[in-house]
């Protein structure tokens, strides 16, 4: 051991965060260290408050410190629309566009059988139940454009059709203000697939 | 398109090197276990970024040296320009012109590499999967979409599975996820049929009449595609869809027992027939190795009629293998343009005019002698 232990400590739990390797945990430790003991005691607050105070929406299931949370509760925002995403980094991505008007439904993750994840173990049920309850028209299935992503929107979507609700999918394809000549193949194909009539 | 410069510096067992080479023939002659197949393995390694022989890229570096690298001056389109490869135990390096490409795709296909070893001899007798990784790295090369979907599959397959696997140990499970897979599988499957196919098409065009001219005209070389759903190459990609959905569907309860996919590209194969029969079970050794070099002389005319250039020929201690009739029509068909390394133990089996012309190079024990010095 070459460090005295309440700092090495310090170094094992900054490198269980993500990014952080054991050289950069050091940094951030002995920073700590040279920091004033408001701001230290300010951090740890944080920190602990962050993960005691914050919980998951019971509806929608994005993260909260109140429950139902804020967007649940706003009666201006359509109730007969609801976005399907996968992370509640999500969900702050959509809000931050600032056009989206409807309601969103959090899935933690997508369905994966190779990693043992199916849809009773991601907030399925709970959507699925939504629908009953709310008078939803729309079910928008924002999940990530990959393999788990898309299989999960498919899954969905089928899950939903005896309903007669309708689904719809985000499109893909060339990101905006970009140059053709730096997309990918793939996306260019999926670009050239997807294309719409003027 | 030709190498016209070499350079390697601790790669296998070649501490320093510096070669230039004909633009035509060069044949590289030395005894057993002195560098031959190294210094076609530095030239291979330059158009691939990886081996022939091995996955594993600490092999390539000299034993007691920490990186090594190979450097080639390229001859393509009215142009030269250099490539280099460096390797160390931090990783692996491509530059093109000095560049250095980040994405393999960037760098692979400056150069055009076409090889005949030994062990190309597995293609007609090995394992089906020696032939599907031929098939996909040949259309890997002409498209690059392709790599995707087949990565894609791939990756769907796996997912596909693991479910297949748990719905076995629990019958009771409910089997939406398991069509909504297949629904997502369909698409690259057809995809990658109708890739296939059009690939197929191309390779007979160009091995067929190959075939007949190394074989005197008594040999007629045909290819079919073995599928394990039964798809014809007629059909197209919505019929072909339609069919493995169908398939799909009428299997459901047996892949559940199996708890794996028993169909899709990942199980078909191609068969090579010579005058009716079946090259892989019934051809001699000498028909094995024809269908093979067939095959391989195919994939240089295909290259040209993609890239416009002759790729780069290496015959890796093959041409002491075939007869003397096949020897002079292999270089025959190659004389005058493509530039082909040769590599062989002795010239004294081999008598072709073009020899006579060719640049010889002589190893022994990591060092080369360019030049007929040294008899």
């Amino acid at each position: 051991m070459y460090y005295p232990e309440p700092i090495s400590k310090l170094i094992d739990s900054f490198t269980k965060l993500p990014g952080i390797g054991p050289k950069t945990a050091a940094r951030l430790a002995f920073f700590v260290l040279n920091m004033k003991e408001d701001d230290v005691l300010d951090f740890a607050k944080a920190l602990i408050s962050a993960k005691r105070e914050l919980s998951h929406c019971s509806i929608c299931g994005h993260i909260t410190d109140t429950d139902p949370c804020a967007i649940c509760q706003d009666e201006s925002r359509d109730m007969s629309l609801i976005c399907v995403v996968q992370d509640s980094k999500d969900v702050i991505a959509m809000e931050k566009m600032k056009e989206f008007n409807g309601k969103y439904h959090v899935l933690h993750g997508a369905i994966s059988p190779m990693d043992g994840i199916g849809p009773e173990d991601i907030n399925v049920p709970s959507l699925i139940n939504r629908l009953k309850d709310e008078e939803v028209q729309e079910l928008i299935l924002a999940t990530n454009p990959n393999i788990e992503g898309e299989a999960t929107a498919m899954y969905i979507s089928r899950l939903v059709r005896p309903s007669g609700i309708k689904t719809t999918r985000i499109a893909h394809g060339l990101p905006m203000g970009g140059d053709l000549e730096y997309a990918d193949e793939v996306t260019l194909s999926k670009a050239l697939e997807g294309r719409r009539e003027l | 398109m030709y190498i016209n410069q070499l350079n390697l510096r601790n790669f296998r067992n070649y501490e320093q090197l510096h070669l230039s080479f004909h633009d035509k023939i060069n044949v590289i002659i030395g005894d057993n276990a002195q560098g031959k197949t190294n210094l076609m393995e530095s030239i291979y390694m330059l158009a691939f970024s990886k081996s022939h022989r091995t996955s594993r890229d600490k092999e390539l570096i000299h034993w007691d040296k920490e990186y090594a690298t190979i450097e080639g001056n390229i001859h393509k389109r009215k142009r030269t320009f250099p490539l280099e490869i460096v390797l160390s135990a931090k990783g692996k390096k491509a530059k093109l012109n000095h560049l250095e490409q980040k994405r393999l795709s960037d760098y692979i296909g400056a150069l055009n590499v076409v090889m005949f070893a030994p062990e190309d001899l597995n293609l007609v007798k090995g394992s089906p999967q020696i032939r599907r990784r031929f098939i996909d790295m040949e259309i890997g090369q002409i498209q690059p979409t392709y790599i995707y979907h087949l990565g894609q599959y791939q990756k769907i397959l796996k997912q596909r599975n693991a479910l297949l696997k748990n719905l076995q140990r629990n019958k009771q499970l409910d089997r939406t996820m398991l069509h909504v897979l297949t629904d997502q599988v369909l698409d690259h499957i057809a995809i990658i049929h109708e890739k296939r196919f059009l690939f197929l098409d191309l390779l007979r065009k160009w091995a067929t009449p190959i075939h007949q001219g190394i074989s005197r005209h008594k040999e007629t070389l045909e290819i079919t595609y073995d599928s394990s759903a039964r798809v014809s190459e007629d059909w197209n990609k919505e019929k072909i869809r339609n069919i493995y959905q169908n398939k799909f569907f009428e299997i459901e309860n047996k892949e559940v027992e199996r708890g794996t996919t028993l169909l899709g590209p990942h199980r078909d194969d191609l068969m090579f027939f010579v005058n009716g029969k079946d090259v892989q079970t019934y051809g001699s050794q000498g028909q094995q190795r024809t269908t093979a070099l067939s095959l391989k002389l195919a994939e240089i005319e295909l290259i040209y009629s993609e890239v416009n250039e002759y790729p780069i020929l290496l015959l890796d201690d093959v041409l002491s293998e075939l007869d003397d009739f096949r020897q002079s029509h292999l270089l025959n068909t190659i004389q005058g343009k493509v530039q082909t390394f040769v590599s062989t133990t002795s010239v004294d089996g081999i008598k072709h005019e073009t020899l006579v012309q060719a640049e010889l190079f002589r190893v022994k024990n990591g060092m080369v002698v360019q030049g007929n010095e040294g008899e």
